[in-house]
């Protein structure tokens, strides 16, 4: 530390400070036409004060007697989310396969499955259910088709960078004793991603959880095909009792699904 | 210090006599690897192998030592050559062809590449998958009938006791050995080390070196170790290759190299021509 010793530092030029001023004009113009195009009126929120204290007067106390009726409701949410995410899993393991670089037998089916995984992918849940009970009705099971083919595509991608991130010694050790390929996927692949594969099927039944509820609103069952019902029908005091059996369902899978996920090494 | 932990008198049945004594086990000649990049990695190589032969390859960084064991094995596709065991030609095979020739021919590697959340003795195991093609084996299930073969490969590398313990337990030297059991268990007739020891203490280093020449000697395997330190080199091999820019600059016996052979190979390239 020498006093007087001033090292040369680059100093701000005209050019950087007028790139600066431009991206802080355009960050304020963004945010402007966003709030103006979504009619952001905060005295509105004020001013609903009133009606908001209305709807929570005529939610209290709960309605008890609906629990007994949904019970049945709440178990069909859940396993609609178990069944498409237990099926999500099943495809998009080998889908998984074909889309990782490392581990896609040719080009033309790692472009194929990507494209698949980008499509089930990009289309949310909610549109697939409206598809589905339009294709095949009212009920559960179109919550589990649309459920399945969404989580295709969010689980093939995860699947697919898990094993792209793997240890690729043991698959070559394999490749080099002339096992096929299907034996080096179930045989070194599988066991290398098996922890992970389990954490990210776990968070995905989560999610799922969540989602079915919505998904319900669309008229593919559980839950949330009563909690709009009653929401119809005014009265409040159910659906309150119905979001907190929906809260609690959802709890437990949260806090069950994470415990499992930490015990998984 | 202990050479070797106590290895079972177990001899396992290896696959040989196939062609006239005398013969080469591992036949490579003119091999020859261009890398995209333009890099000559392998310019003609030549090496034979016979039973019972532990060949060392040394070579500095860079020599080509790993892309020669590599392309034997078709890790890496060579650019010219042939790579003759058993009578197929690996260079230029295929498909079920490749995956068949290739059971004649055991790779150990650097790190002992286990799967490590299955068991010592289920590793050993998944080396016999290439002569099995049922249904079961593809789903990920083991074929029943290798175990008792496995555990024979097991014992012969000295660790029947490590059988039930996941990989992921084992000591660096025991994994590497686990790994050189699921070579044994391919039953081949060739055996190629990359850098075997690399990442082993000096002590597990040498058990496993004598572990390779012992299998060559009783085996009757032949054996190519590729190695970084020259005197493992001149301990266990019977044979030195030098290896310098992709060419054999010198191939003899052990005991005929000196340390001029061996400074030769590490020296920088000041007088290239």
């Amino acid at each position: 530390m020498q006093a007087g010793l001033a090292l040369p530092y680059p100093s701000a030029n005209w050019r950087q400070s007028l790139v600066r001023g431009l991206l802080s004009v355009g960050t304020l113009l963004l945010f402007g036409q966003a709030l103006a195009i979504t009619q952001a009126r905060p005295q509105e929120l004020i001013t609903g004060v009133g009606g908001m204290a209305d709807i929570f007067r005529r939610a209290v106390p709960p309605d008890g007697s609906v629990v007994q009726t949904s019970i049945g409701a709440a178990v069909e949410t859940f396993d609609i989310a178990l069944v498409g995410t237990a099926v999500a899993v099943l495809l998009s393991l080998p889908l998984a396969v074909l889309a990782a670089r490392n581990a896609s037998p040719s080009p033309a089916l790692y472009q194929v499955a990507r494209g698949v995984i980008a499509v089930t992918r990009a289309v949310p849940d909610l549109i697939w259910a409206l598809f589905f009970v339009t294709a095949v009705g009212l009920g559960p099971f179109p919550g589990v088709l649309a459920q399945s083919v969404h989580s295709i595509g969010m689980l093939g991608r995860l699947f697919a960078e898990t094993i792209e991130d793997m240890d690729m010694g043991p698959v070559e050790a394999l490749t080099v004793t002339g096992a096929s390929r299907s034996q080096i996927v179930t045989h070194a692949i599988l066991p290398g991603i098996l922890p992970s594969l389990i954490g990210i099927a776990l968070y995905r039944l989560d999610e799922n959880v969540r989602s079915s509820l919505v998904l319900g609103f669309v008229g593919a069952g559980g839950i949330g095909f009563l909690i709009l019902t009653y929401m119809n029908l005014f009265q409040y005091r159910k659906v309150a009792t119905l979001l907190v059996m929906t809260y609690v369902l959802v709890v437990v899978v949260e806090r069950v699904s994470a415990a499992i996920r930490r015990r998984v090494q | 210090m202990a050479v070797l932990p106590e290895a079972s008198p177990v001899k396992i049945p290896v696959a040989r006599g196939l062609r006239a004594l005398g013969e080469p086990l591992l036949d490579v000649s003119g091999l020859s690897k261009r890398f995209p990049t333009g890099k000559q990695a392998l310019d003609s190589v030549c090496l034979q192998v016979h039973p019972g032969d532990l060949a060392v390859v040394l070579g500095a960084n860079g020599s080509g030592k790993s892309t020669l064991l590599r392309c034997c094995v078709r890790l890496i596709d060579p650019t010219a050559g042939s790579v003759r065991v058993s009578g197929h030609d690996l260079a230029h095979l295929d498909g079920a062809a490749l995956r068949e020739a290739r059971m004649a021919v055991a790779m150990i590697f650097q790190q002992a590449n286990l799967v490590r959340r299955c068991s010592a003795l289920a590793n050993v195991v998944m080396g016999t998958l290439g002569r099995h093609s049922d249904m079961g084996s593809k789903l990920g299930l083991l074929p029943r009938e290798e175990y008792e073969h496995a555990m024979a490969c097991l014992g012969r590398v000295g660790l029947p006791h490590v059988a039930e313990q996941r990989a992921d337990t084992l000591s660096g030297g025991q994994a590497q050995r686990v790994a050189i059991a699921r070579g044994l268990s391919q039953r081949p007739r060739v055996l190629l080390a990359d850098e075997p020891v690399a990442s082993l203490d000096p002590e597990a280093a040498q058990d496993v070196m004598a572990l390779l020449r012992l299998l060559a000697e009783e085996e009757r395997l032949g054996i190519v170790c590729v190695l970084h330190q020259p005197a493992l080199a001149l301990r266990f091999g019977h044979r030195i290759l030098g290896l310098r820019d992709g060419r054999v600059v010198f191939d003899r016996s052990a005991e005929d190299v000196t340390g001029d052979h061996i400074a030769q190979l590490y020296r920088a390239d000041v007088e290239a021509a």
